[in-house]
C-alpha cells in the first residue's frame, strides 16, 4: 500500500509540470499582453514599459518560465501583477473557501444519489425508477449558474430567507457561513448529483442481479437489510471511483459559482487571472487544483483498495 | 505679486455647501431626520470593477483611485460640484501671470506611519510622477510643471511653463495624492500597503472581493470622518449589485445599472440620487484608416445613429443626448447653441454626406465590442441597425477585455467601436484633452490636428475662466466639423444607499471624497 502511495505521489511531479508549462504557453499566446490588461485604456508606452520592466515581461519567455519555476521550487509563488498581493498566502486562505465550498455540495451531491440511485436500483423498470432516471436527467441538464440564479431569486429576493453572497469564515461565525453555503453548493451539488445517481443505480442493479443478494432475499431477509448492509457495500466500490472524478469536476468547476456567490476561492482568483492575464495567479491557483484533484482521486483509490485488495496491485502496476 | 488667493476648506465650504447646480436630477428617498454627525458604524459599498494596485502613480484603475482617494491626500481636494479648494494646502496663492502657485502647507499633519508631512513629501511626489521612468500614465497632466521648490518645510512652489486652467483641478486627481518620501526611499511598497495622510487608512485587501478600510483618527479634518469603517466589496455582476444592496448585503452603490433603478426607487429604505457627472459614449472611428480618414464619412455615422433610442433602451431614460460638444449641460465649459446632431437618427443626411464623400452605394465597417461592458455591448445592435439605414454595413464581433485592448486600442485593428469613461476630474479640459489631443493614450481613433491642440492649448492657459469657456465652446464646434469621434449620450450616475446615512453629498466625479462628511445613524 505504501509503495502504492508512494508511487502516486511521484506522479505529480511530472503532472504538475506539465500543467504549468501548457498554461504558461496558453496565457502567453491568446491575445492581449499582461500590462495592457493592467493599465487599460489609459495606458502610455512608458507606463508599459515600466510595467514590464517591474514584472520582468520584457525578458524572452523561457526565461521568465524559468525564473518563475525557480522561485515555485523554493516555495515562492511571487506576488500577483496588479498589486503586488504576495499569492501563496492568498491562495492558502482561499483553499479552505473552495474546499468547504465542494466538500458540502459533494455531500449534497451525495445525499440525493445514494438514497434515490438505490431505490432506483430496487424498482428497476419500475414507474419509480423511471421517474428517478427522468429526474437524473433533469438535473444534469441544469446550469449551475442558471440554477444559482434561480435560487437567489426565489430564496432572498422573494422570500428573504437567504443572504445573496459573501463570506464568512466558519471559525467566526457558523451559523452565518453555513447560510452563505448553502445557495452555492445547493447549485453544485444538485447538478452533480445527476450522474452520481444514475452510477449508483447502475451499480446497484448489477449487484441486486448477483446471487448472494438472492440468497440474502431467499433467506428472508428484509429489504433494508438487503439494500443497505448486503448491497450498498459493493455496489460503491464503482460509485467511489465516480464520486472522485465528480469532485475533481466540483473543485475546478466552482469559479462561476464562486463568482455569483461573492466566495473568495480558489476558482474566483483563477478567473482574475485568466482575464487580467496575471499568470503567477493563474498558475498557482490552477496547480492548486491540479493537486486537489490528484489527491481526491488518490484518497478515493486507497478507500477502494481497502475495500479491494486487489486494487492495489493493479493501480500500482504490479 | 499675487493675483489669487485660494482660501482653506473651513471658508470655502460655505460658498460650496451652496447644494446641487442646474441639471442635476436628485430622486431622494424618505430621509431620517437630520441629525448631528457622530463617528461609529460601517459603511459596505459595492463596486463592479476590482483594483489594481494602490500606488498613485501606477494606477489606472477607478477602483483603485476610489481606494488611494481615502488613504491619500492632495494639495487640493474636489467637492461634489467638482471645484478644487486647499486640501494638504491651507492657502493657496497665485502669481498674476498664473505661471507660480505657492501652497502654504497645513502644519501637524502625519502620514498614517506616524511620519510627519512636509513641503519636501510634495516635492518628492511631483518630481516623481514627472520622470519618465515613473511611467505616470497621467503625466500629461502634469506637463506644464517645470519646477517644484521646496521653499521652507511648510510652503512648496510649483512653477509652470504656462499658465494652465485646470491646474488645481489635475491636483486632486488621485494620482496626485502625495506620497511619503521617506517610505517610498526606504522600498516600502505602496502599491500593495498604501500610506498617506487621508481621512482612511488602507486595512486589506483580498483580489476580486473585498477591501478595508477604517477610521484615521488623526485626520487633519479631525473629528472627520465619522464613518468607522468602509468595506468595498466587488461585485462583478451587475445585478448582483442590485439584489446585495435590495437585500441589505451592502448599503452603498454608485455603479446601480440603469435597467434595476425602478427597483432601486420603490425601495423605501434606501436614498435614492441620480446625477449627471462626465460618464459620457462615444463611437471611436478609427481616424487613421481610409475611408473613415475623410471627416465627411465620419460625420455620416454620427447622423446615423438614433441616440433617444440609445437613452431609452440602454439607459432606460437615464441618460442624456449629446447634440453637440462632449462637455456636459452643468458645466461651465458647456457650448449650449452648438445642436449638430438630432436626438433622432436623420439617415438621409448621413446618406448624403456619404455621397459627398464618394461612397453612393455605401460601405462596410468592423465594428468591435468589449464584452465586459453591459451598456456598450447593448448598444451594439441599436448603432448596428442605425447604420444599416443610412448604407452602412457594421459587422459586429465581440472580444474579452484583455483583447479587445490589445487589438482596438493598441494596435488599432478596427474601423469602429464604443467606449465610455467618467472623467474623474470633471472638468473641460478633462472631458476633451484626453480625447482629442493629438498622441494622447485615450486618442485611440488616432486622429491629429493642429488646429485642434492649438484650440485645446488656448483653452487649457486662457488668463480667465470667461477667456477658457470661450476657446472650449470654439473646440467643441471644431469637433463637430472633424468630427474625429462621435460624441452619443451622457449618462447619469446612479446613486443609492440606506437611509441612515446622512449628510453625504454626491460627486460629479463619481468618486466618493465627500464621504468623509458624511455618518450613520443607528
Amino acid at each position: 500500500m505504501i509503495q502504492f502511495i508512494a508511487a502516486r505521489l511521484a506522479a505529480y511531479v511530472p503532472t504538475l509540470f506539465g500543467v504549468s508549462i501548457v498554461l504558461f504557453l496558453a496565457i502567453n499566446v491568446v491575445p492581449g499582453s499582461p500590462a495592457q490588461a493592467s493599465l487599460g485604456i489609459n495606458a502610455t508606452p512608458e507606463a508599459i514599459a515600466r510595467f514590464e520592466r517591474e514584472h520582468g515581461l520584457d525578458r524572452p519567455l523561457h526565461e521568465q518560465y524559468v525564473s518563475w519555476l525557480a522561485r515555485v521550487l523554493q516555495g515562492d509563488f511571487g506576488s500577483s501583477f496588479q498589486a503586488g498581493v504576495p499569492v501563496g498566502p492568498e491562495l492558502m486562505s482561499r483553499l479552505f473557501v473552495t474546499l468547504e465550498l465542494a466538500i458540502f455540495a459533494f455531500l449534497i451531491a451525495n445525499l440525493i444519489a445514494v438514497p434515490l440511485g438505490c431505490l432506483a436500483a430496487y424498482y428497476h423498470q419500475r414507474p419509480a425508477d423511471n421517474a428517478f432516471i427522468l429526474l437524473a436527467t433533469l438535473m444534469g441538464a441544469l446550469p449551475n449558474f442558471w440554477l444559482a440564479t434561480l435560487l437567489i431569486l426565489l430564496l432572498t429576493v422573494t422570500l428573504h430567507w437567504l443572504p445573496p453572497g459573501g463570506y464568512v469564515p466558519f471559525a467566526e461565525d457558523p451559523g452565518r457561513n453555513l447560510m452563505l453555503m448553502v445557495m452555492p453548493a445547493i447549485s453544485l451539488g444538485v447538478v452533480s448529483s445527476a450522474l452520481l445517481l444514475r452510477i449508483m443505480r447502475t451499480s446497484m442493479i448489477e449487484v441486486f442481479s448477483s446471487d448472494y443478494i438472492r440468497t440474502a432475499v431467499a433467506k428472508g431477509a428484509r429489504r433494508g437489510v438487503v439494500i443497505w448492509r448486503h448491497a450498498l457495500r459493493n455496489a460503491l466500490i464503482p460509485y467511489l471511483t465516480v464520486g472522485a472524478v465528480e469532485f475533481s469536476l466540483l473543485f475546478g468547476g466552482v469559479v462561476i459559482i464562486e463568482n455569483i456567490f461573492l466566495l473568495p476561492g480558489v476558482g474566483q482568483l483563477a478567473l482574475i487571472g485568466i482575464t487580467q492575464r496575471d499568470y503567477p495567479l493563474l498558475l498557482a491557483s490552477v496547480l492548486l487544483i491540479a493537486v486537489v484533484v490528484m489527491t481526491a482521486n488518490l484518497i478515493v483509490d486507497v478507500i477502494g483498495a481497502s475495500l479491494d485488495p486487489r486494487r492495489v496491485r493493479t493501480a500500482g502496476g504490479e | 505679486m499675487t493675483r489669487h488667493t485660494l482660501v482653506s476648506r473651513r471658508d470655502f465650504g460655505r460658498v460650496a455647501a451652496g447644494g446641487l447646480a442646474a441639471g442635476v436630477l436628485i430622486v431622494a428617498g424618505p430621509r431620517l431626520a437630520l441629525t448631528e454627525p457622530k463617528v461609529g458604524g460601517t459603511l459596505k459599498l459595492a463596486f463592479d470593477h476590482d483594483a489594481g494596485g494602490f500606488d498613485p502613480a501606477k494606477a489606472v484603475y477607478g477602483m483603485s483611485h476610489a481606494v488611494i482617494e481615502q488613504v491619500y491626500s492632495g494639495l487640493t481636494a474636489l467637492d461634489s460640484e467638482a471645484n478644487p479648494y486647499p486640501d494638504l494646502a491651507e492657502t493657496i496663492d497665485i502669481s498674476e501671470d498664473g505661471k507660480v502657485y505657492t501652497f502654504h502647507l497645513r502644519t501637524g499633519v502625519t502620514f498614517h506611519d506616524g511620519s510627519p508631512f512636509s513641503a519636501d513629501d510634495v516635492k518628492f511626489t511631483i518630481d516623481r510622477l514627472k520622470n519618465p521612468a515613473t511611467g505616470y500614465s497621467y503625466a500629461s497632466q502634469l506637463a506644464n510643471v517645470t519646477e517644484t521648490t521646496v521653499v521652507d518645510p511648510n510652503t512648496v512652489q510649483i512653477t509652470l511653463s504656462e499658465a494652465t486652467g485646470p491646474f488645481l483641478v489635475n491636483l486632486a486627481f488621485p494620482g496626485s495624492m502625495i506620497v511619503s518620501k521617506k517610505l517610498v526611499e526606504s522600498g516600502h511598497d505602496i502599491n500593495a500597503t498604501p500610506i498617506g495622510t487621508g481621512p482612511y487608512t488602507f486595512g486589506s485587501y483580498q483580489p476580486g472581493t473585498v477591501i478595508k478600510l477604517a477610521r484615521n483618527p488623526k485626520y487633519h479634518e479631525s473629528p472627520k470622518p465619522y464613518i468607522e469603517h468602509l468595506e468595498y466589496t466587488i461585485i462583478s455582476d451587475q445585478t448582483a449589485i442590485t439584489t446585495a444592496l435590495q437585500s441589505g448585503v451592502v448599503n452603498f452603490s454608485n455603479v446601480i445599472p440603469a435597467k434595476d433603478w425602478a427597483a432601486i426607487e420603490a425601495n423605501p429604505d434606501l436614498t435614492k440620487a441620480a446625477i449627471e457627472g462626465g460618464r459620457w459614449f462615444w463611437i471611436m472611428v478609427n481616424n487613421q484608416k481610409p475611408p473613415l480618414d475623410n471627416a465627411k464619412v465620419r460625420q455620416a455615422i454620427a447622423h446615423a445613429i438614433d441616440r433617444q433610442a440609445i437613452v431609452d433602451a440602454v439607459f432606460y431614460g437615464l441618460a442624456k443626448v449629446i447634440q453637440g460638444g462632449v462637455v456636459p449641460e452643468w458645466s461651465w465649459g458647456h457650448a449650449p447653441e452648438l445642436k449638430v446632431l438630432s436626438p433622432k437618427a436623420d439617415p438621409e443626411k448621413a446618406k448624403a454626406l456619404l455621397a459627398e464623400a464618394g461612397f453612393p452605394n455605401g460601405l462596410d465597417l468592423d465594428f468591435k465590442i468589449g464584452t465586459e461592458w453591459p451598456a456598450l455591448m447593448a448598444m451594439g445592435p441599436i448603432i448596428q441597425a442605425n447604420l444599416q439605414a443610412a448604407g452602412m454595413n457594421a459587422k459586429i464581433s465581440t472580444m474579452g477585455t484583455t483583447q479587445y485592448l490589445d487589438e482596438v486600442w493598441a494596435k488599432r485593428g478596427y474601423d469602429i467601436s464604443d467606449m465610455y469613461w467618467l472623467s474623474p476630474l470633471a472638468d473641460p479640459d478633462d472631458f476633451t484633452s484626453l480625447n482629442y489631443l493629438c498622441g494622447s493614450p485615450m486618442n485611440a481613433q488616432g486622429s491629429c490636428s493642429k488646429e485642434m491642440d492649438a484650440l485645446l492649448n488656448e483653452a487649457r492657459s486662457a488668463p480667465t475662466k470667461e477667456a477658457r469657456a470661450d476657446a472650449y465652446r470654439r473646440m467643441q464646434a471644431l469637433s463637430m466639423e472633424e468630427m474625429t469621434l462621435v460624441p452619443l449620450v451622457s449618462a447619469l450616475i446612479l446613486h443609492a444607499h440606506t437611509n441612515k446615512l446622512q449628510g453625504f453629498k454626491p460627486m460629479r466625479t463619481g468618486f466618493l471624497k465627500t464621504l468623509k462628511e458624511a455618518w450613520l445613524e443607528g
